[in-house]
């Protein structure tokens, strides 16, 4: 009786895998997307990998936490200079958790700048942006580029005394540019003075050309570094392809210094260390 | 064997390394990144909060009911006509915002505005190409620590100069003006009194300093003796009003000014607008007696 009650259920727990995998075997055959996700999730990283490399993921959630808030205060803004500031007081004070999301939006935005900078501080101690990783370096500076321009055209928004006369300032100073400068001003301002135009072009850079931009780069960024892997910490005894730690093997005691060392970096004009 | 060969046989052993000895992203990193990344939710709700519940619906009420430690909601609506605001960039730009400080206006105030953040952006683009050792331990990096600690503490050290840049208010300036009437000796006309009254509540010495008083920002020059320049009230007049025409594109225009009549202390109409009395404040400013 027992017997035939688990071989009933299996049979069921059966159907229910072959209901469950159906769906992922019909994607899998016509995009190959599982088969993308799997060698995703398990990949292997080094060994040593550690808290962090966690920085880089957490630039990810920030600028998506950014790029949520950012679409649900865009239902309410209003991006007129008659309106705008009334809109942002309705959402803060009135709309229902509306103080959160554009909490959340403006606070989002100082914790996405620094943990940008802090990412890159740990690219930078770690020697993460040698070979092979130069272009994935460029990339992510384009990244903090992007990101703090995002914080250039965000601030005028809400259109109140801080953001209008930092935007006035900051406009002017990229007018100091030598010969391009006036046209950049220009090209800001949307005209001579800061005005209606001027929120439009800030509010539409602001919500579609960088976000869109730093989606791209984004995706090229985790591209190569799914491709390249990430490195290890330097100080690691086991960091994955050191030649460090061999030289610890071979330079522990006199006789090591003497020993051909294949891949120790001082011998790299020995002809025949290969 | 050369640089490139070695670095190329370096990643070989590195990619070897890795499948060898390497741990699945999923659950090992991915659990770290988890819950860094909720940590980082967190601390944006954590904010976003207490930045809330300090503040108040009314953009002046911090410091009287309402703390603000975390700044206001907002401020007072866009208001192109006064300028009685200090500007102030986002934290992230106070370093730029002092450096404008540390150079002076026209010689090199280039040098702070695109100089300097140009080079700085210049090598960051450049850097794996100037720093082609395969090295990546700290202590035979001796060049790139030095550099980043330089790095790091210049940029702080500025960040923090920019966010405790003392701003003179509104109000210590206006209470200034009966001296300055007094020192530059235009005491006994009141449209040069009004105009010292605009100049003080309209922003100037968010950039100016007048006799000691005010900014010193972006590199904008002292004005004490502005009216010995020979520039005349006309000259002055359009100048304020629409400083770009003569190459000053840091300066607003207060063209606005223009459209507002001028009152005297006793709330007198002067008969001619607030754009006037500044210029003539200016020019009755000969420096100190
Ligand atoms: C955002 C900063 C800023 C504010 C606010 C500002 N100025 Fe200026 N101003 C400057 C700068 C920078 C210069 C120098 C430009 C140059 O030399 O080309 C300047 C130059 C001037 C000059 C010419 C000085 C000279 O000798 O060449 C006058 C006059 C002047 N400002 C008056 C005023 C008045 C009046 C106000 C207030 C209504 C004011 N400014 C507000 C930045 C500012
Ligand atoms: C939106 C901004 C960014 C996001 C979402 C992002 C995300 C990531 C992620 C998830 C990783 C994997 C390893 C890790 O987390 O450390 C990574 C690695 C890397 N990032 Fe970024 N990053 C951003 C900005 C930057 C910036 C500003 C730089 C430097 C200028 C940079 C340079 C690099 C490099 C060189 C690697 C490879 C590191 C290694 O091999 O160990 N990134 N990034």
């Amino acid at each position: 009786m027992a017997v035939s009650a688990r071989t009933r259920k299996s049979a069921r727990l059966q159907r229910l895998e072959a209901a469950i995998n159906y769906p992922i075997d019909w994607l899998e055959e016509r995009s190959g997307l599982v088969g993308g996700l799997r060698y995703f999730l398990f990949r292997k990283v080094p060994g040593d990998s550690n808290w962090f490399h966690t920085l880089g993921s957490a630039t990810l959630t920030a600028f998506l936490v950014q790029a949520t808030t950012g679409v649900i205060l865009a239902m309410y803004y209003k991006p007129e200079p008659k309106t705008a500031y009334a809109s942002i007081q309705h959402i803060t004070n009135d709309v229902t958790l509306g103080w959160l999301v554009r909490g959340m939006h403006k606070w989002g935005a100082s914790v996405f700048i620094i943990l940008l900078f802090f990412h890159m501080a740990r690219v930078f101690l770690f020697g993460a942006y040698k070979y092979p990783r130069e272009l994935n370096w460029i990339v992510g500076v384009l990244l903090l580029v992007m990101g703090m321009a995002e914080g250039f055209t965000g601030y005028l928004l809400p259109w109140d005394q801080t953001s209008y006369w930092a935007t006035v300032v900051g406009i002017n100073l990229n007018g100091t540019v030598p010969f391009l400068g006036p046209y950049i001003a220009q090209f800001l301002r949307g005209g001579a003075e800061i005005g209606p135009d001027t929120l439009a072009r800030f509010y539409s850079i602001h919500m579609l050309l960088i976000p869109g931009a730093i989606f791209a780069l984004i995706g090229l960024h985790l591209y190569l570094v799914v491709r390249l892997g990430v490195s290890s910490p330097p100080w690691s005894k086991e960091a994955a392809g050191a030649d460090w730690v061999e030289e610890q093997v071979t330079t522990n005691g006199r006789s090591g210094l003497t020993q051909p060392a294949a891949r120790s970096s001082w011998r790299r004009n020995g002809g025949d260390a290969e | 064997m050369s640089a490139i060969d070695e670095r190329r046989s370096q990643f070989k052993k590195y990619k070897e390394d890795v499948k060898d000895r390497g741990k699945p992203f999923y659950p090992y990193a991915m659990f770290h990144d988890t819950v860094m990344s909720l940590v980082v939710v967190g601390v944006i709700v954590g904010l976003a909060s207490v930045w809330f519940y300090t503040s108040g619906e009314n953009p002046d009420t911090c410091g009287g009911k309402d703390s603000c430690l975390l700044g206001p909601r907002y401020s007072e609506p866009a208001d192109p006509g006064t300028t009685n605001f200090v500007p102030r960039p986002d934290w992230y730009f106070y370093f730029l915002f002092y450096l404008l400080r540390i150079f002076k206006w026209p010689d090199s105030v280039i040098l702070g505005t695109v100089g300097i953040p140009t080079i700085l952006l210049i090598i960051a683009f450049a850097l794996p190409f100037l720093d082609i050792r395969s090295e990546r331990r700290l202590s035979r990096r001796p060049v790139a620590v030095v550099a980043a600690i330089l790095v790091v503490i210049s940029m702080g050290e500025l960040t923090y100069k920019g966010a405790v840049a003392k701003e003179a208010l509104a109000s210590e300036v206006v209470a200034a003006v009966p001296q300055w009437a007094q020192r530059e000796g235009f005491a006994n006309d009141p449209k040069a009194v009004a105009g010292a009254n605009v100049f003080a509540e309209g922003g100037c010495t968010s950039c100016h300093t007048y006799l000691g008083t005010g900014g010193g920002n972006l590199g904008a020059p002292d004005l004490s003796a502005e009216g010995s320049k020979g520039k005349g009230v006309q000259g002055l007049e359009s100048y304020v009003a629409d400083p770009s025409k003569f190459g000053n594109t840091v300066m607003p225009k207060f063209g606005a000014f223009a459209s507002i009549p001028a009152k005297d202390a006793q709330g007198k109409d002067l008969g001619i607008s607030q754009l006037r009395v500044l210029a003539i404040f200016l020019d009755a400013s000969k420096g100190p007696k």
